[in-house]
């Protein structure tokens, strides 16, 4: 509708191509590639082999493998639940109080997260809590990271949640909590679980908090794949790097199924 | 049970939004609130369903002051204009939901279910889910969910105003039905529709500008308005600027035989005649001027003639013969049909 | 007068849900004691650990430390640059992409969009694993030391942030009224003009938001950098990492630490600031 000669369309679109492919779908490709792949050394990818997915699903990658899971699982329902107390507290606070915490919950975005590595490994490595060498310091390393982006998404979707409808259940007389439970959470589900999916995926590529922190005992694929390339396997860290895209991708294709099974309207 | 505001006044940020409300409605009484947006109804109708809060002034249901009561605690039924209809519940569920909140017995809440959804006509509809009925369908559902809990006094705001036309004669039909079968409920009726008011409601409360204009029975505001905007806003109106004379008033040059008895000889006036009561050719308080419009409306009529410089609306009963474009004309009033205004209160 | 803006302030509060403004800021108390223990208290003890010493007592001797020595200020200045030159890429790069995808849709543009949300579910060292198969010294191109230059971050940064100002950008145009532009057109107005003063302004809210997430982004990128396994390109974040992993000096990494922070949270306040201003 922008560009009406078809000539020009196609230069247009042929100037996206050429954008778009290069910058986006080649990198993942490559990685895909590299991945039944030996040797790189011409355009394309030789030595194609599937031994760099038997190495990237069995024994420690295995392990990384369910590390991630676990640490993603944990991390994401704990935020969840954090973020949408503090997006319901929030929406029914008067707008001055609303706005601090409002600014309160997205500060952890804005902090590098090197540094909430940082900051954890220096406050739970001394008493009163000592997490150090444990996984709990990674798990509540990914819950703080995370736990920003479940609070805005419910925020997000609290405002455009339809006051008529609790203002109906109110008036049909539900008392506030009752109104919570059957009338706004229910509604507000589509999303809950599209928050606990960003929370996931993000938790599953977390490196930066995670270098800084892992115990030997504990160690998530990222981590893996780092240590991978940078001993020189980069085939194999392709490999360990798609596992991590196919769970991610398996996990947020289960969540939208739950989601739309969930949205009514 | 009846509904009393007494001086409710709601602002917000200092912005007066309904200004010192005085009303009663009586118990079993349908009650319309007409007027404009902006007029401050809306705002009246939720303080009493408690979602905001007056500033000053206290609402009462029946005897028991509920100003400082949470919505969950006043017992009223309430429907919207967008019907807010829960949609991940079913019908049935929708319906029940008010009773369930208040934890009524399980066998009771099927009983009163089944009474509300038939009382509405909804009864083969139970299993659905809102997004699967027609627009005239979740209207009914709405009222079936506020009847189900029994309320003695029912909100409704803007109820058919997203139905279209059709749709909406018929359910005005049906709500008057329904009140015939629940007369104690008292109903308090938001629309800025006078046919849904004039056909609906025992009285009307006239509001403007967060102000109540005027409240009386449909009969009383359309024979005697108090003001211009009542006038305008209830039926159509000609209002004309005249000047008191002793036993009648004068109008461009033109004595005019009407009552008044209630105003000072001497001062400036609005004449209101309704068009209907305007008759063509000669009679009692005639009036000389030019054909400026003819619309033919099927059964009417309606004739703009330019008296003086104003301009007179006449609704007559089909002509055989209507005058042209141009042509001069009389028209004539009966004295009794019109009624003295104060001179531009409100649209001055 | 202050007595009607009073009970309206009063009325505010009422119409929300909660009834009890009271009983709403004790709701929100447990989330906010959890935010504090386990994210603001480990910040402070950060910047409390940046003023102390490894020789003990309380002193600025670890910041004169850090600022005097040429690492720092040169990581300082390869963040800030690489960060602003990344948002405009970004930025410029994704709006074009956006306008492409929709107002000259092709076949395909929706799976496109899709692609996009996809996208930025995957962390961002797999931009630099693939960089490494195409520009690094046994890869498609050769032993290019490409990557080992800022150039190469860069590139690994707009690519990946990229669909970050695309995502926002594409909500805005979906919501740009059709018949505005079809009008537009009519009068005989034509694409660049179009472009200047009917979508342009629309996207400049949504422009500004996802500019300012992907500066802070980029600020506090680490993944991308670590991978490129360079020498040469240190940021702060990494001069984080390696001085309190690598070297263990907790002071110095917790001065590094605060400074990136203040940098970061002062431009995402800032650009929150901006953004609302310009109707976002």
């Amino acid at each position: 509708m922008l560009v009406h000669n078809r000539k020009a369309k196609w230069a247009v679109w042929a100037v996206f191509l050429l954008l778009f492919l290069p910058l986006f779908a080649l990198p993942l490709l490559v990685v895909l590639g590299a991945s039944f792949a030996t040797h790189w050394s011409g355009v394309l990818p030789s030595g194609l082999t599937t031994a760099n997915y038997r190495a990237a699903t069995r024994g420690e990658a295995l392990q990384a493998l369910t590390t991630s899971l676990v640490t993603a699982v944990t991390a994401s329902l704990f935020a969840l639940a954090v973020g949408t107390w503090a997006a319901l507290a929030a929406a029914a606070l008067k707008k001055r109080h609303r706005r601090i915490l409002d600014a309160l919950f997205v500060l952890p975005v804005a902090v590098p997260s090197v540094v909430v590595g940082l900051s954890v490994l220096v406050a739970f490595s001394q008493p009163p809590i000592l997490l150090n060498g444990t996984r709990w310091i990674v798990i509540l390393a990914h819950t703080v990271l995370v736990t920003a982006f479940a609070y805005q998404s419910v925020s997000a979707a609290l405002v455009r949640l339809d006051p008529a409808y609790e203002q109906a259940a109110a008036s049909l007389g539900a008392p506030p909590a009752y109104v919570l439970w059957r009338v706004r959470l229910p509604l507000l589900l589509p999303s809950l679980t599209a928050a606990a999916g960003l929370c996931f995926a993000l938790s599953m590529g977390e490196l930066s908090a995670t270098m800084m922190l892992y115990p030997p005992d504990w160690t998530p694929l990222p981590v893996l794949i780092y240590a991978a390339t940078d001993r020189g396997a980069l085939f194999i860290g392709s490999a360990v790097a798609v596992v991590l895209m196919a769970a991610t991708l398996i996990a947020l294709f289960a969540v939208s199924r739950v989601r739309t099974k969930a949205s009514y309207r | 049970m009846g509904i009393r505001f007494d001086s409710v006044t709601v602002a917000y940020d200092g912005n007066v939004v309904l200004d010192s409300l005085d009303l009663t409605v009586e118990p079993g009484e349908v009650m319309a609130l007409l007027g404009p947006s902006g007029s401050g109804k809306t705002t009246a109708l939720r303080a009493v369903a408690g979602f905001v809060r007056p500033s000053s002034g206290r609402v009462f249901l029946g005897d028991r002051d509920v100003t400082d009561l949470p919505p969950h605690r006043r017992g009223i039924g309430m429907v919207v204009q967008q019907y807010a209809l829960f949609p991940h519940m079913r019908v049935e569920d929708n319906v029940a939901f008010g009773l369930k909140a208040r934890r009524t017995a399980k066998s009771e809440i099927r009983r009163r279910v089944a009474e509300a959804l038939e009382m509405t006509g909804m009864g083969a509809y139970a299993r659905r889910f809102p997004r699967e009925l027609s627009g005239g369908q979740q209207q009914r559902v709405a009222i079936a969910r506020a009847l189900a809990i029994r309320p003695d006094v029912l909100l409704l705001d803007e109820p058919l105003s997203a139905l279209d036309a059709q749709l909406r004669s018929g359910m005005l039909a049906e709500l008057a039905r329904l009140h015939r079968e629940l007369p104690d409920v008292s109903i308090l009726y938001v629309t800025h529709d006078q046919v849904e008011a004039l056909t609906l409601a025992d009285r009307i409360a006239v509001m403007d500008a967060a102000r109540l204009q005027q409240c009386g029975t449909p009969r009383e505001l359309y024979r005697a308005p108090k003001s211009e905007f009542t006038a305008s806003f209830v039926g159509g109106a000609n209002l004309l600027p005249v000047t008191v004379g002793a036993g009648g008033v004068s109008f461009a040059g033109t004595e005019l035989k009407v009552d008044t008895t209630e105003v000072v000889a001497g001062a400036r006036a609005t004449l209101c005649v309704r068009p209907h009561l305007v008759g063509l050719g000669d009679g009692p308080n005639q009036l000389m001027g030019t054909v400026r419009e003819i619309q033919w409306r099927g059964a009417t009529h309606r004739l703009y003639v330019e008296v003086d410089g104003h301009s007179v609306m006449a609704d007559l009963r089909e002509l055989k013969h209507p005058p042209a474009h141009g042509d001069t004309v009389r028209l004539h009033f009966a004295p009794d049909d019109a009624v003295l205004l104060p001179a531009g209160v409100s649209h001055g | 007068m202050a007595e009607a803006v009073q009970n309206a302030r009063a009325v505010r509060g009422w119409s929300r849900s909660s009834p009890r403004p009271f009983g709403a800021l004790l709701w929100a108390l447990p989330p906010i004691a959890a935010l504090a223990l386990f994210f603001l208290y480990p910040l402070a003890l950060v910047v409390q650990q940046s003023f102390q010493p490894d020789t003990g007592g309380t002193s600025f001797q670890p910041y004169a430390d850090v600022f005097a020595s040429e690492a720092f200020r040169h990581a300082l200045w390869t963040t800030v640059w690489l960060a602003l030159a990344s948002t405009a890429g970004c930025l410029v790069l994704g709006f074009l992409l956006a306008l492409v995808i929709a107002f000259v849709p092709f076949p395909g543009a929706k799976a496109v969009a899709r692609f996009i949300d996809v996208y930025l579910s995957f962390p961002s060292f797999l931009i630099t694993l693939a960089l490494l198969f195409i520009y690094g010294t046994t890869g498609i191109i050769g032993s290019f030391q490409f990557l080992t230059t800022p150039w190469g971050v860069l590139l690994a940064e707009v690519t990946y942030f990229t669909p970050f100002v695309m995502r926002p950008l594409l909500a805005a145009f979906s919501q740009l009224d059709t018949a505005q532009l079809e009008a537009a057109s009519s009068l005989g107005a034509r694409a660049p003009r179009i472009i200047r003063q009917v979508i342009l302004p629309e996207a400049l809210p949504a422009l500004a938001a996802g500019g300012s997430l992907v500066l802070v982004l980029c600020l506090n990128e680490f993944g991308i950098v670590l991978f490129t396994g360079a020498k040469g390109v240190t940021t702060l974040p990494m001069l984080v990492y390696s001085k309190a992993i690598l070297e263990s000096d907790y002071p110095g990494a917790c001065v590094v630490a605060v400074v990136n922070v203040l940098i970061s949270v002062g431009l995402y306040g800032l650009y929150r600031v901006v953004s609302r201003r310009a109707g976002a």
